[in-house]
C-alpha cells in the first residue's frame, strides 16, 4: 500500500482572487485584476438556458443569442462586426442547456468601447427580419450538412436515446421543423424573457482597474431593468429513456462505425462528483484509463476511447465514446460494457487511483491559465452553487478521496448493464447482426435526426 | 533556410518581460535547449521539436513520420512498453504529439515537481526507442483507424488528400501526412529504425522548456538526461523538384453528402518569404470576423456558402493558399466558385481598403498575444517561431513586421499568387447513397 499512502505536498496555487460589486440594477459584478498580457476577458452569464425552451420549439433560445450580433441598439450586423473585427477583439453568444450568456474577449486598451457594444447586444438587441430569415436559411443548412458528420450523427441520437422527453433530451440547436417555424415576435419574447438583470451577473477578469470598469458597466448596464418571472424547476431524471435498447443510425457508405453508450449520472455539484471524477477517469478519463488500455493500447480497436459523466444543473448522464472499423464494432462493445461492468463492482486499484489523483490535482492550475478559464471557472462555482473554496481546494479535495470512497459512488453512480443505451452510426446491415441480441434495435435514417 | 530579408526584430513592450525571461542554450551533441521561467501556476510545459514531417518521406513509407509518432509512446530502453504514460500520468502530467507536413512535436504538461521525471522519460525516448514487433502491428491498427476516421469517413478529410495530390506533382506534400492505406501497412519494423537513426538525432531537435523551474537547476538536469546522447548525421535535404504549375488543376470526389462544397489552392511561396507575412494579412482580410472580405460578401450578402475559410500555413518549401467554402443543399458550385473569384479580383484590382488591412493587423496581433497565455501556448509559439523563422525573437517582433506590410503589398501579393493558372479546384458531388 505504499504507493496511495505516500503523502503528496502540492505547491501552493494561487486562486483567482475576486473582488464583487453590484450595479444599481441589482446585476452582480465579479472582477479579478491578473495578468501580465494587456487583454480583458468579460462575460455576461444568464441564468437560464436551451433546457427551457418550449417542447414545440426546440432551438429557440440559441436561434435568439445567434442573432444577437446581427443589429442591435440601432447599429446594423455589418457595424457591429466591423467594431469587433477593427480591434481584434471577439464577441459571441452562446447557449446550454442551464445558461446562455455572451462573452467578449477584447485587447485592454479597447475595453471601453467593446464593453458597450456588448451592453447593446445584449441589451438592446433588434432582430431584423432581413437577419431572421438569413440566420434562419444559414442554420437551416448548418443542420443539414452536420448530418454528414458521423460524430455529430452519434453525439445527437445519443442525446436522444438517453434524455428522451427531458427538456436536456431537446436539440439546443434546433430541428428542420422547429426552425422552420420560427419568426420574430418569439425571437423578441424569448430574449426579453432570458435577458433580465435578475437572471445576470458578470465577470470580468484580466488587465483591468476594478473600479474604473465597475463604473463603466454602471454606465452603460446600470439602467437596464426588466421584470424577471419564477423559472419551473426542471423535471427529475433517473433512467435512460431507451436503456437496454440499441439504436443504429444507418449510414451505408461508413467503414468505420462510431459507438456510444449513454445512461443516466449525477447532477453537476453532487456530493459524489470528485470521487465519481476519480473513478471515472481510472475507467476512461486519461491516456492510461483502463478503456484506452484495453481497446486501443492492447487491441489497436480504435484511435480513441473514452467515457465521463455530463453534470448539468438538474440532472446528469454517462457516456461511453470510441469508434472502430465496421466489423469490430461488437468486440469493442463488450469490451466497454465489461470495463465499466468491471469498475462498478471493484472501483480503482490502489495504483490506479494514485495515478488519477496526481493526474487530476496535478494538472488542475493548466485550467486555470487565461482569462476565459478563470472566468468560465469562478462562473460555475456560482452557476451550480458550489462551495466558495471549490477552486482553492479542489486539488486537496481530490487528493483526499479514498479507494473506499471511489469505490462506493462508482458502485452506486455506474450503469448496471442493462441501464446502458447503445447508440451505433455506420452500415446498419452490417451492424445489426453483430448486436441483435444486446436489445431491441431500431434502425434510423441521419434524416431522422436533422 | 534562407532568412527573410528584414532587419533586426522589434519586440513590443508588452513582450519584452517574455523576450528577456528566455534562456539559449546548445548541449554538446547539438541538442538546442530553451528555457522560458515563469511562477503563475505551478505546472511546466515541455516541447521537443523534431525537424521531420512528412516532407522527409519517400513514396511506398509514406505516413512513417505519423505512425513513428505514435511509436515514441510504446516504450524505449528504460522505460518499456506502456511505461511513459503510465510514469507520466502517475506523476501529475500528460502528453500529446502532432506531425506535419514538416515537422513533429511532443509535448508533456505536467506538475512542476515532476520535472526530473518527465525529463527521464523524453530523454530515454530520444536515446534509446525500442521498436517491437508487437508494439508496431498493434500501432499500426491504430493509426488505420485514425485514417478511417480523419480521411475515409470524413468529408473534409477526403477533399484535402484529393487536393494535396493536385498541389504538387513532384514535391512530398502531395501525400497525406497519415500517409496511404497501403503504405502504412507495409511500413516495416527496419524502416522504423533507420528513420530514428537519421531524424531523432539530438542535433536535430530543439527543446523549450516553459513553467514553474528554477533555470540552473533545470539546465543541470538537462545536460544530464540529455548530454550523453550521440549527435547524428546531418539528415538528408530534401529536394524540391516542384515543376511550375501551367495551368489550372481540377478534381472532383463524388460521396454521400448532404450538399456540394468546394476547396481552392493557390500555390504560395515559401515560409520564411517575405511575401508569407503579407499573406498573412490577406488571409485575415478575407476570413478573420463576420466582417472580413469573403465572409461578409459569400456568407452574408450573396448567401453563396454557409461558410468560408481561408488558410495559410507557413511551410519550409513554397505551400498553399487555400479557400474552403461549405455550401447549402442544392447550390451550384459553379456559382459559387464564380464568386469566389469575383471576390478576389475585386482585391486584385482594387486592392483593399485601408481600415481592412488595419484591421488585418489588430487581429494578427491579438492572436498572436492569446496564443502566449499559457505555459503550453508559450513554448509552442516560440519553438513553432524558431523552427520557422530561424529565430524566436522574429516571432515576438512579428507583430511590428505586420505593421509595415502596405496595401499595395497586399495587393500586389494577390496579383502574384491568385492567378488561375497556379490553381487547383476540388470539388465535391453529392452521391446518393447506396444502400
Amino acid at each position: 500500500m505504499k504507493r496511495s499512502s505516500a503523502v503528496v505536498t502540492l505547491r501552493p496555487l494561487e486562486a483567482p482572487r475576486r473582488e464583487t460589486f453590484t450595479l444599481s440594477n441589482g446585476v452582480t459584478v465579479h472582477v479579478v485584476k491578473r495578468g501580465a498580457l494587456p487583454l480583458v476577458s468579460l462575460r455576461l452569464l444568464i441564468q437560464e438556458g436551451g433546457a427551457h425552451d418550449p417542447i414545440s420549439v426546440p432551438g429557440l433560445t440559441d436561434f435568439t443569442v445567434r442573432l444577437l450580433r446581427r443589429g442591435a441598439a440601432g447599429q446594423s450586423a455589418d457595424q457591429i462586426a466591423d467594431a469587433v473585427d477593427f480591434v481584434g477583439a471577439s464577441l459571441g453568444a452562446w447557449a446550454s442547456e442551464d445558461t446562455v450568456g455572451v462573452a467578449l474577449q477584447t485587447p485592454s486598451r479597447h475595453l471601453d468601447s467593446q464593453l458597450e457594444l456588448l451592453a447593446a447586444v445584449a441589451t438592446q438587441p433588434d432582430f431584423p427580419d432581413a437577419e431572421v430569415e438569413l440566420a434562419r436559411r444559414r442554420t437551416l443548412a448548418q443542420l443539414s450538412n452536420e448530418l454528414d458528420d458521423p460524430g455529430s450523427l452519434a453525439e445527437r441520437a445519443l442525446q436522444r436515446a438517453v434524455w428522451g422527453e427531458h427538456p436536456y433530451g431537446l436539440d439546443l440547436t434546433g430541428t428542420q421543423r422547429s426552425l422552420e417555424t420560427l419568426g420574430r415576435p418569439a425571437l423578441v419574447e424569448r430574449h426579453r424573457a432570458l435577458f433580465t438583470p435578475a437572471r445576470a451577473s458578470l465577470y470580468v477578469v484580466g488587465d483591468v482597474e476594478p473600479a474604473k470598469v465597475v463604473a463603466r458597466l454602471e454606465a452603460a448596464l446600470g439602467s437596464w431593468k426588466r421584470p424577471t418571472s419564477e423559472l419551473t424547476p426542471l423535471p427529475r431524471f433517473s433512467r435512460a429513456t431507451r436503456a437496454g435498447q440499441v439504436t443504429i443510425v444507418d449510414k451505408p457508405e461508413q467503414s468505420q462505425v462510431q459507438v456510444r453508450l449513454g445512461a443516466s449520472g449525477i447532477q453537476r455539484g453532487h456530493e459524489d462528483q470528485i470521487p465519481l471524477g476519480v473513478a471515472n477517469t481510472a475507467l476512461g478519463g486519461g491516456f492510461t484509463s483502463r478503456l484506452m488500455r484495453e481497446i486501443r493500447v492492447k487491441r489497436g480497436l480504435s484511435y480513441g476511447a473514452g467515457c465521463h459523466f455530463e453534470t448539468l444543473r438538474a440532472a446528469g448522464a454517462f457516456a461511453f465514446s470510441s469508434f472502430t472499423k465496421t466489423e469490430s464494432t461488437r468486440e469493442l462493445v463488450d469490451i466497454a460494457r465489461a470495463q465499466i461492468a468491471g469498475m462498478k463492482a471493484k472501483g480503482p486499484t490502489p495504483a490506479e487511483l494514485a495515478t488519477v489523483q496526481r493526474y487530476l490535482a496535478g494538472l488542475y492550475p493548466t485550467r486555470l491559465e487565461t482569462n476565459d478559464a478563470i472566468s468560465g471557472a469562478i462562473a460555475d462555482v456560482d452557476t451550480y452553487r458550489l462551495p466558495a473554496d471549490w477552486i482553492e481546494k479542489y486539488r486537496d479535495r481530490v487528493m483526499a478521496v479514498t479507494r473506499e470512497r471511489a469505490a462506493a459512488v462508482a458502485a452506486r453512480h455506474l450503469p448496471e448493464p442493462d441501464a446502458l443505451t447503445l447508440v451505433l452510426v455506420g452500415n446498419a446491415k452490417a451492424i445489426a447482426p453483430q448486436v441483435k441480441d444486446l436489445g431491441p434495435v431500431q434502425v434510423v435514417s441521419p434524416k431522422d435526426l436533422g | 533556410m534562407k532568412r527573410p530579408s528584414i532587419s533586426k526584430p522589434v519586440i513590443p513592450p508588452a513582450l519584452q518581460p517574455l523576450a528577456k525571461s528566455v534562456r539559449e542554450h546548445t548541449l554538446r551533441n547539438g541538442l538546442k535547449v530553451r528555457l522560458l521561467p515563469s511562477h503563475a501556476v505551478p505546472t511546466c510545459t515541455l516541447y521537443t521539436f523534431f525537424k521531420v514531417g512528412s516532407r522527409n518521406e519517400r513514396p511506398g513509407a509514406t505516413g512513417i513520420s505519423h505512425l513513428f509518432e505514435h511509436m515514441m509512446f510504446n516504450g524505449a530502453k528504460r522505460f518499456g512498453p506502456g511505461e511513459f504514460d503510465k510514469v507520466l500520468e502517475a506523476s501529475g502530467g500528460t502528453s500529446n504529439a502532432y506531425t506535419s507536413n514538416d515537422v513533429t512535436v511532443y509535448y508533456e504538461d505536467f506538475m512542476a515537481e515532476a520535472l526530473p521525471t518527465v525529463l527521464d522519460l523524453e530523454s530515454d525516448r530520444m536515446q534509446s526507442l525500442q521498436v517491437t514487433p508487437k508494439m508496431l502491428e498493434s500501432e499500426r491498427q491504430v493509426v488505420l483507424e485514425e485514417r478511417r476516421l480523419r480521411v475515409d469517413n470524413e468529408i473534409a478529410g477526403l477533399m484535402d488528400e484529393e487536393l494535396s495530390s493536385l498541389v504538387w506533382k513532384a514535391h512530398p506534400y502531395r501525400w497525406p501526412v497519415i500517409g496511404w492505406q497501403r503504405d502504412i501497412e507495409a511500413i516495416s519494423r527496419q524502416d522504423c529504425l533507420d528513420y530514428f537513426r537519421t531524424y531523432y538525432a539530438p542535433n536535430n531537435a530543439t527543446l523549450w522548456l516553459s513553467g514553474d523551474f528554477d533555470p540552473k537547476e533545470a539546465l543541470a538536469l538537462l545536460e544530464k538526461r540529455y548530454g550523453g546522447i550521440k549527435p547524428g548525421p546531418a539528415a538528408p535535404p530534401v529536394l524540391d523538384a516542384e515543376p511550375e504549375q501551367k495551368g489550372e488543376r481540377r478534381a472532383e470526389v463524388r460521396h454521400p453528402a448532404q450538399s456540394p462544397s468546394l476547396l481552392v489552392a493557390w500555390r504560395g511561396p515559401r515560409g520564411d518569404d517575405p511575401d508569407t507575412l503579407v499573406l498573412d494579412v490577406l488571409q485575415y482580410a478575407l476570413s478573420v470576423g463576420q466582417s472580413s472580405r469573403l465572409t461578409k460578401a459569400l456568407v452574408y450578402q450573396q448567401e453563396m456558402a454557409v461558410s468560408v475559410s481561408v488558410d495559410w500555413t507557413w511551410r519550409f518549401d513554397p505551400g498553399a493558399f487555400l479557400v474552403a467554402m461549405e455550401l447549402k443543399p442544392g447550390a451550384d458550385p459553379k456559382a459559387a466558385e464564380a464568386a469566389l473569384y469575383a471576390e478576389l479580383e475585386r482585391v486584385q484590382e482594387h486592392g483593399l481598403e485601408d481600415r481592412e488591412v488595419e484591421k488585418a493587423r489588430n487581429n494578427l496581433s491579438a492572436h498572436l498575444i492569446r496564443e502566449l497565455s499559457t505555459n503550453n501556448g508559450r513554448a509552442h509559439a516560440l519553438g513553432t517561431y524558431e523552427t520557422m523563422l530561424g529565430d524566436w525573437r522574429q516571432g515576438l517582433a512579428l507583430a511590428s513586421r505586420y505593421e509595415q506590410v502596405t496595401k499595395a503589398q497586399v495587393q500586389a501579393a494577390a496579383k502574384k499568387y491568385l492567378r488561375p493558372e497556379r490553381r487547383s479546384v476540388v470539388t465535391l458531388v453529392p452521391q446518393a447513397v447506396n444502400a
